[in-house]
């Protein structure tokens, strides 16, 4: 595809450690379209923030990218020299973190830390820079920006901290934002208003977003395909109603089993017995054989590669070799 | 039928937020109070589940810890089984009262001492009650209990950092029934974890609540695990009830136009197309609520009476709109 904006390919992320080497993330693929939402979803210690800091370039020693490629418009990225990297991140790739308080130093106005950052990676004059700060702060909607653009962190509020770290993150008009767990560390009223504004600059503008989260709800609003994560290696990766509605690993089917809704029956909650394995005892073969229900002997020594099922791909043996209709 | 078993009469609680008399001397500035918790009134019937659900800084963690005793409330009192939480007069009824009521916290990384053995934790309301004698029945009683939450009874011998964040929890369930508690508060006892492992919370406690009659009161800010536990809920809004309604009821026909928003704003899971309904603004400032309804600010049907006078809560709903004036379709 010629609109592909990023495409990763069987990357693998290693921390050493003094046990030895913990293998975060195991051979994870996926591509994101211009214009196109990815959610990436899991429980905690899936890897989905180390596929994001790999993605930009952050994973810091003793962690390492130890196989795989990342393409960002055609151009491999996770070779680059730090320097050239360092023009990379924050011009074509904008980030944005889950706790906006730690994000923004709280000793600069906001203004100025949006202008540096314009400045650093556009040619604009001071002035100029400080114009294209105001339009990105009316953007991502802070009311009267021309006043709030000299304010310091600490005197906005969380879902207006989370919005100038929007408008940092896209004030280079990058191609790719990666967004991780954004709305977290926000009230629901507000986390309403965080999506749909990401929605409309993926939208706008025909920036891809890599939405990392492990809140479904989330995914479900805001995403066009989601993967599913588990112990380091995509489980599932879909379009998001597909996935959301007939999910096929039998991982996927308990996460949205386990999640209370609104509507529906009042029913007990699906329940996956045990928790996500640890990186230093990632069992063999199939990673969730453990806890699954459906598990063979072949689960437990071969590691299941990911195949297509119409327009999903499952990484599961529960699909291989069977027609789709009669799996599971 | 006879009183309800937790009856909370007008609670109000008021923290001092001033800057110290140093800097209020030298810079200016005067005595500045926060109203967490304002008249709130609510009962709890013995074997339900009462929810209180609400925005981070609507004052839903400072009722729970006036109800259980750990917060004196500025005024207005708390009645569990007839007894006062706050009158000095019935202390030797209250000492009495301690060992049925319970509580779970939200982190259970922080609510386990990391020094004291998973048996030490969870046999210190036994000891500390005198209710078993005998270290061997002490011990006993502590692996009868993690069986009962999912663990083996020879986890007792271990710490806590051995275990992942579900299975704290389940020590804390398992610490909170040692004492035979009757009312158990829990305050978000799943938002620090995972779904597959809030699932397996949710049902542990729903399964616990059905064998032995448990009477829980149950904080979140997230409305469909509400919508899963609770018998009855109460929406709050900076301090204040603002709708108490059975649980199906306010989640079929929310009436308040802030639960509307509040239910509007939860991401759509089913995908169901239905179109969310855009919020506006934040939670303001408690120190300085805005006029009459806290809520006006952000409020469809705000008029004038709603920016002049704080509406009382009326038929479930504190809503000038609802309780007056016909709503507009």
């Amino acid at each position: 595809m010629t609109d592909t904006v990023l495409s990763v390919r069987s990357l693998q992320v290693e921390f050493a450690s003094r046990r030895g080497t913990l293998r975060a993330i195991d051979g994870v693929s996926f591509d994101i379209a211009k214009g196109e939402v990815l959610g990436v979803v899991g429980e905690s210690g899936a890897g989905k923030s180390v596929t994001g800091l790999a993605v930009i370039g952050l994973i810091d020693p003793p962690g390492r990218i130890a196989g795989g490629e990342i393409h960002l418009a055609g151009t491999r990225i996770d070779n680059l020299p730090p320097e050239e990297m360092r023009r990379v991140r924050g011009k074509r790739i904008g980030m944005i973190f889950q706790d906006p308080l730690t994000s923004l130093n709280p000793l600069y106005k906001i203004g100025d830390q949006i202008v540096e950052t314009i400045r650093t990676h556009l040619n604009l004059s001071e002035l100029a820079a400080r114009r294209r700060a105001i339009d990105l702060l009316a953007e991502v909607g802070i009311p009267a920006p021309e006043k709030r653009i000299d304010g310091y962190p600490h005197e906005f509020s969380g879902g207006m901290r989370q919005r100038v770290v929007i408008a940092l993150a896209i004030c280079a008009e990058p191609e790719l934002i990666i967004a991780d767990e954004p709305t977290t560390a926000l009230d629901v009223s507000v986390q309403a208003q965080i999506i749909s504004l990401i929605k409309r600059l993926g939208r706008d503008h025909g920036t891809a977003v890599m939405l990392v989260t492990h809140d479904m709800g989330v995914i479900a609003e805001a995403s066009d395909r989601v993967a599913v994560m588990y112990a380091g290696r995509v489980a599932e990766i879909g379009p998001v109603q597909a996935v959301v509605k007939n999910p096929l690993h039998p991982y996927a089917k308990g996460l949205m089993g386990a999640i209370p809704t609104l509507a529906g029956e009042d029913k007990r909650l699906v329940q996956i017995p045990g928790s996500m394995p640890r990186l230093s005892a990632i069992p063999r073969g199939c990673s969730f054989n453990p806890r699954c229900a459906f598990a063979f002997d072949r689960c437990r020594v071969e590691r299941p590669e990911p195949l297509a099922q119409g327009a999903q791909s499952v990484a599961c043996h529960l699909y291989d070799n069977a027609p789709a209709e009669s799996a599971a | 039928m006879s009183a309800p078993f937790v009856q909370a009469k007008n609670l109000r609680r008021v923290f001092d937020v001033s800057k110290p008399w140093l800097n209020r001397v030298l810079e200016g500035g005067h005595l500045e109070y926060l109203k967490a918790v304002d008249g709130v009134t609510f009962d709890i019937n013995k074997g339900e589940t009462f929810a209180l659900v609400g925005e981070s800084g609507s004052g839903k963690t400072t009722v729970a810890r006036m109800i259980v005793g750990l917060l004196p409330p500025s005024s207005g009192q708390v009645l569990i089984d007839g007894v006062s939480m706050t009158d000095p007069k019935q202390a030797p009824a209250r000492r009495r009262l301690r060992r049925r009521i319970q509580m779970i916290f939200q982190d259970p990384y922080a609510s386990l001492n990391p020094r004291f053995r998973v048996d030490a934790i969870i046999a210190e309301p036994i000891r500390a009650f005198d209710l078993i004698q005998g270290e061997r029945d002490i011990q006993a009683r502590v692996g009868e209990l993690l069986s009962l939450v999912g663990l083996h009874p020879d986890d007792r011998l271990k710490y806590p950092h051995e275990f992942s964040g579900g299975q704290r929890q389940r020590i804390a369930i398992a610490r909170a029934l040692a004492s035979d508690a009757e009312f158990i508060v829990c305050d978000e006892p799943t938002s620090a974890l995972d779904v597959s492992v809030q699932a397996q919370i949710l049902n542990l406690m729903r399964d616990l609540q059905d064998k032995f009659g448990l009477t829980y009161m149950f904080i979140s800010h997230n409305l469909a695990v509400v919508r899963h536990m609770a018998t009855r809920v109460g929406v709050m809004y900076l301090g204040r009830i603002v709708e108490i309604a059975e649980g199906r009821e306010l989640f079929a026909r929310p009436r308040m136009p802030y639960t509307k928003m509040l239910l509007g704003a939860v991401p759509d899971l089913a995908m169901s197309g239905r179109q969310r309904i855009p919020v506006k603004g934040e939670i303001p400032n408690p120190i300085d609520p805005p006029p009459g309804c806290a809520f006006n600010p952000r409020c469809p049907l705000a008029f004038d009476l709603c920016r002049k006078e704080t509406p009382q809560l009326i038929d479930g709903v504190a809503c000038h709109a609802v309780n007056t004036a016909p709503v507009p379709a």
